[in-house]
């Protein structure tokens, strides 16, 4: 069973074309043309990865990214028109985990796939528990608990708050959590991480507003605390 | 707009011109106006006044003189012989001088008013047995002179009465009047300033909304009031100003969406010349050379797109910028690696290491990318980029300047501001601008550093060698 990458895009050729460029990755493309058909068969065949283009007729790309969500934690890749509108940051706050800007090269849509593949592996395997207050990490299960219950995060959040914790008390910079989690060196776009780790603040803090575990340090980054 | 009216005195023209400001052509009527009332006012009332003054004291000194002449009358028939006895009879009451011709002698009381002091003509009706009653000037004093015939003792009687009570009152009269003229001109130009500038202040209102507009504040407008004169003028300008702004969003949506829809067939060209690309050796050589122009192509086809939407995007005033505070050393430093020119000589001026500059990385390191491309492309040889402060040293740094050298043709002066500009062609600009896109490359570099608050130029290499030296200037300050 290979690798399933979901591309969700309204114009027939773009996605022909992304179907031919992907396949010769060796990956299986499933296609989609509008977000209630999207639903449907991810619903039937989860994907191991979801592309989905903002600008999509009926249903938008934006909820169709938070219904996926809804019942997934699946890597999102979502495709702007531009990259200096809110566009991107409502993306990210609906659910997505990385952005590319049309028109793209296939070549760069591979390697952030493959990107996201890869964070689906946990980074240092051997750390059994990690605690932080009423905040708990399983690393090699990929499992993080907040007062004793399950939270859903997705494979990015969950990745960033990896790599939080093996830091613990430390302030970690936004272009060193971009390359470390991302993969993304001194141009990468920080509101990936400021959007992930308010994404964060939701699932793992009592108040988000006044997070105690993920904290802002201004200036400099953030860092995790008990 | 031809003026229909013939040739015009000039103070007239003058007057009309728009030398003359509409608030002082305004100020200068009202004042005039109030004054010319008020002196035609003054004047009538003056008139009038005087009129009826003397009038009365013409009465007084008529009915005085009558009752006077009796008195001689009777005295010169109990003394015929003593017209000077009748005089003095009568001389004691009044400041009236009276004066007798009798029986061809003049008799006077006071030296002042003598047969002299009386016209002939007023003699010589009275003579006629005419009484007369007139006013003269006796020494530069206004007096009254009534003569009355008393022909059954043949005589004449005369009195004089001087006037200088009357002339006081006159006096007076006369500078209340003025004063009263005085203070309504004052008055005037008072009202009449306050007037025009009522008049004139919807005209400054406008202006200042155009300015605004001018400036770019597209969604301004008039509020229309209550005044249905002005709010002709507010409608009018209110609907220009609506037509305008549509006209511009208009022209910016449309350069906007024209690249927009740009996009996705491009994706399509993209991704398909990438797949050919990459099976390339599994084609016959014709076909794998039109492979080759295809990708080449495509790719100029995409930044020429990028190029188009970005300028137009400046031109809606769209444009964002996500800026962050960068350590523009180690920003430079990094947009070098990543340009197409990465082994490029980077020179950083100790005084610059420690200064931070408030930037869109993204946008910036596309600027800096530029202009190593264009070193690369037209200048050639080594590519030096330099990074120090404006200011000389000892100043207070405010600036910092990026640099890119080559050793190039250089730029010659006369075109070293239309190569900035938007598809610049010829002479060297044609060849300066961006090597893939239409002559946007550095009209994109100067908006880009435009919209952080910088400026960018070019000018002869630092060390006179052929060459050009291509400048961004930056705020900047210390971390």
């Amino acid at each position: 069973m290979g690798t399933r990458i979901l591309t969700v895009e309204d114009d027939e050729r773009i996605r022909a074309a992304v179907k031919l460029a992907l396949e010769d990755e060796g990956w299986t493309v499933m296609e989609s043309g509008n977000g209630e058909d999207a639903v449907e068969q991810f619903h039937r065949q989860p994907a191991d990865v979801v592309l989905i283009d903002l600008m999509l007729p009926g249903m938008d790309g934006f909820e169709l990214c938070r219904s996926i969500r809804r019942q997934s934690d699946v890597p999102i890749i979502m495709v702007t028109a531009r990259n200096d509108t809110h566009d991107v940051v409502a993306g990210l706050e609906a659910g997505a985990d990385d952005y590319m800007t049309k028109p793209f090269v296939p070549k760069e849509l591979s390697a952030r796939i493959r990107a996201l593949l890869r964070r689906a592996k946990p980074p240092q395997p051997g750390h059994a528990r990690l605690t932080f207050g009423d905040l708990e990490l399983i690393p090699d299960e990929g499992k993080v608990l907040v007062a004793g219950d399950e939270v859903h995060l997705t494979k990015t959040e969950f990745r960033l708050l990896c790599e939080l914790a093996a830091n613990p008390g430390k302030v970690l910079s936004r272009e060193s959590l971009l390359d470390r989690v991302w993969g993304y060196g001194y141009f990468g776009d920080g509101r990936l991480v400021d959007v992930h780790v308010r994404r964060l603040r939701t699932k793992v803090e009592a108040d988000a507003a006044n997070p105690r575990h993920v904290v802002t340090v201004r200036g400099l980054g953030y860092r995790l605390q008990a | 707009m031809s003026d229909p009216a013939p040739q015009q005195p000039t103070w007239l023209h003058r007057f009309r011109s728009h030398r003359v400001g509409l608030r002082s052509r305004i100020l200068a009527t009202f004042t005039l106006g109030v004054a010319a009332l008020a002196v035609v006012l003054a004047f009538t009332t003056y008139g009038l006044t005087r009129s009826t003054l003397l009038r009365q004291r013409e009465d007084t000194a008529l009915r005085q003189a009558y009752s006077d002449a009796r008195g001689v009358r009777a005295l010169l028939r109990s003394n015929p012989t003593s017209p000077k006895a009748a005089l003095d009879g009568v001389s004691d009451v009044g400041p009236a001088e009276p004066l007798l011709h009798y029986r061809g002698e003049w008799t006077n009381t006071s030296p002042k008013f003598t047969s002299d002091s009386l016209p002939a003509g007023m003699k010589r009706r009275v003579v006629d047995e005419q009484t007369a009653a007139q006013m003269l000037y006796s020494d530069g004093q206004p007096v009254m002179a009534v003569g009355i015939p008393l022909p059954d003792v043949g005589a004449t009687f005369f009195e004089v009465v001087p006037l200088d009570e009357l002339s006081r009152t006159l006096g007076s009269v006369r500078v209340s009047l003025l004063g009263a003229v005085a203070i309504t001109t004052a008055a005037g130009v008072l009202l009449g300033a306050v007037a025009a500038r009522r008049a004139v202040q919807p005209l400054a209102d406008a202006a200042q909304a155009a300015q605004v507009i001018a400036g770019g504040g597209l969604g301004t407008r008039l509020e229309p009031g209550d005044d249905p004169d002005l709010q002709v003028l507010a409608g009018s300008f209110n609907d220009m100003a609506s037509a305008l702004q549509q006209r511009v969003e208009r022209d910016a949506r449309f350069a906007s969406d024209v690249s927009h829809e740009l996009r996705s067939p491009l994706t399509t060209l993209a991704a398909s010349a990438e797949v050919l690309n990459s099976r390339r050796d599994e084609l016959p050589d014709k076909a794998a050379a039109a492979v080759d122009l295809i990708v080449a192509d495509v790719g100029r086809f995409q930044s020429l797109v990028e190029d188009l939407l970005e300028i137009s995007r400046f031109d809606a005033g769209a444009v964002r910028l996500n800026r962050e505070d960068l350590l523009v050393a180690e920003f430079v430093r990094q947009a070098v690696s990543v340009s197409t020119l990465p082994d490029a000589h980077l020179e950083v001026d100790p005084r610059a290491e420690d200064l931070v500059i408030q930037a869109d990385k993204r946008r910036l390191a596309r600027v800096v990318a530029n202009l190593l491309e264009n070193a690369r492309y037209y200048g050639g040889g080594e590519v030096t980029v330099t990074v120090e402060p404006s200011q000389p040293e000892g100043e207070e740094i405010e600036d910092v300047q990026i640099a890119v050298e080559d050793h190039g043709p250089g730029v010659p002066p006369d075109e070293r501001l239309l190569i900035f500009e938007r598809f610049a062609r010829g002479g060297s600009a044609g060849r300066r601008g961006s090597s893939e896109g239409a002559g946007l490359g550095l009209a994109l570099v100067d908006e880009h550093v435009r919209v952080h608050g910088g400026r960018v130029w070019v000018d002869d290499r630092s060390d006179g060698e052929e060459g050009a030296r291509f400048i961004i200037e930056l705020p900047a300050e210390h971390a």
